[in-house]
């Protein structure tokens, strides 16, 4: 006899979503006319219950100061690859431990002034119309975006450091995009004691990427080490990054750091 | 401020000098010797990429409309990570599909997506940040640290703020997109 034990859906703590995707930005140096595919994977994981996904391309940019990312319908920005970008299959259904494919062609224009052109592909769970949910609550489904960048013509990089400040657990690093495409900047900080020819500290500044709409500015964000490694005083900050030119951009300048208070911890 | 002198990068050539050696052809032997040089090149590509772990949802249990209620801490696990440079990061966002909730009733007050909150959690390998859900921007709830191979919490607290307006009991639902970005040019 077969006995079966019935629990109120609320008392079950609903199971997450677990799945492996890749997320390589699509690079593309193009010439007009040109035609070229690639693909987007995803794998949910083995003891994942079969799910739906739907690919869609949007625009994309980022508030000035790096917080918030913006996706808008394709052709929000005046320089959108979008509109040049086909899918195949645009929804399907994964099951557990296979392979999904989204194969992704990228047609160019053939008349296009040169610059860089962006966009991204996002990959969305499709929630579960039956799943029911009691009292009040959130139901998360989740998403990955990649990005799609398509290099036209003569491309100009240029950028340039607007401001570097310092505070007591971060560096802010404002920048602008002089050029005509979109770049990614990378680079460090090199804290220098007075009179030291050696930096007390170097951080690395990580990644991002400056774009040249709707704004040409943007902020990089650099965690301080621990102030047993970069302690209080005065030093001069040196700021060298590289955003794929054929030379670094600099900047330095003194500042008086203060390194917060050690936290009490609760008692 | 003071914006340096542009760095250069440096290049560095190693030049080598190839020597062929000549020697008499006098009293030779053909001896064929087996090839050992060939060899199979076996290359692996391997592309950027994560495993994403995110709940399914979370639960507010309002027993005070005029309270803030917080829901059972969240975990999330970006593990598996696998990045092109050790400056670039992974990026976990949150976003609201619509502006409000969805009453049990159409009509009745219920709460908006910006009266949903988050803690700056302690993240593992990342840094956390609080914010308040919004149906307009994905607003960052943590940056992996560059370099990390995993980053995790256990401890993403949501708070749903009081609103006193609300008076009907039952389900009231809001879907949130968990974004996860590697956008870099």
């Amino acid at each position: 006899m077969l006995l079966l034990a019935a629990a109120p859906a609320y008392a079950q703590a609903p199971k997450g979503l677990s799945f492996q995707a890749t997320l390589e930005s699509i690079k593309i140096d193009a010439r007009p006319q040109q035609v070229i595919t690639r693909q987007f994977r995803l794998t949910l994981d083995a003891d994942q219950p079969e799910t739906r996904f739907k690919a869609r391309v949007e625009d994309w940019w980022r508030s000035e100061d790096g917080a918030r990312s913006f996706y808008g319908e394709p052709g929000t920005l005046r320089h959108s690859c979008a509109p040049w970008v086909s899918l195949n299959p645009v929804e399907s259904a994964a099951k557990p431990g296979e392979e999904m494919i989204v194969r992704l062609t990228v047609s160019v224009p053939s008349e296009m002034a040169s610059g860089g052109y962006w966009c991204a592909l996002t990959i969305d769970e499709v929630p579960d119309p039956l799943a029911q949910q009691s009292g009040v609550g959130v139901k998360f489904v989740a998403s990955v975006s990649t990005g799609i960048f398509v290099n036209v013509g003569t491309i100009d990089r240029a950028a340039r450091i607007l401001d570097l400040q310092v505070g007591s657990d971060s560096a802010l690093i404002k920048l602008r995009n002089e050029g005509n495409a979109p770049v990614g900047i990378d680079g460090r900080l090199e804290f220098y004691a007075s009179g030291a020819s050696a930096p007390t500290a170097t951080v690395v500044v990580p990644r991002g990427t400056l774009l040249t709409e709707p704004s040409l500015d943007g902020t990089l964000v650099a965690k301080l080490p621990p102030p047993s490694q970069l302690p209080s005083g005065r030093y001069r900050v040196r700021a060298i990054l590289d955003y794929g030119a054929a030379h670094y951009i600099g900047a330095e300048r003194e500042i008086e750091l203060v390194r917060a208070a050690a936290e009490i911890p609760n008692r | 401020m003071r914006i340096l002198v542009r760095h250069g990068r440096i290049a560095i050539a190693l030049g080598g000098m190839l020597t062929i050696g000549s020697a008499s052809a006098l009293a030779q032997t053909t001896v064929v010797l087996p090839d050992t040089s060939q060899t199979t090149t076996m290359s692996v590509n391997v592309s950027e990429q994560a495993r994403v772990a995110v709940p399914a949802g979370i639960s507010f249990n309002v027993t005070n409309i005029g309270a803030a209620t917080p829901a059972a801490a969240a975990t999330v696990t970006i593990d598996q990570v696998v990045l092109a440079t050790a400056t670039k990061q992974l990026r976990i966002s949150l976003q609201a599909t619509t502006a409000s909730f969805t009453a049990p009733v159409t009509g009745a007050t219920t709460w908006s997506a910006s009266d949903v909150s988050w803690n700056a959690a302690t993240w593992t390998a990342a840094t956390g940040v609080g914010g308040t859900l919004s149906n307009a921007a994905f607003n960052t709830v943590a940056t992996c640290s560059p370099g990390a191979a995993a980053c995790s919490t256990t401890g993403l607290v949501f708070s749903l703020a009081p609103k006193a307006a609300v008076q009907r009991s039952g389900a009231h639902t809001l879907v949130v997109t968990w974004k996860v970005e590697s956008i870099g040019s």
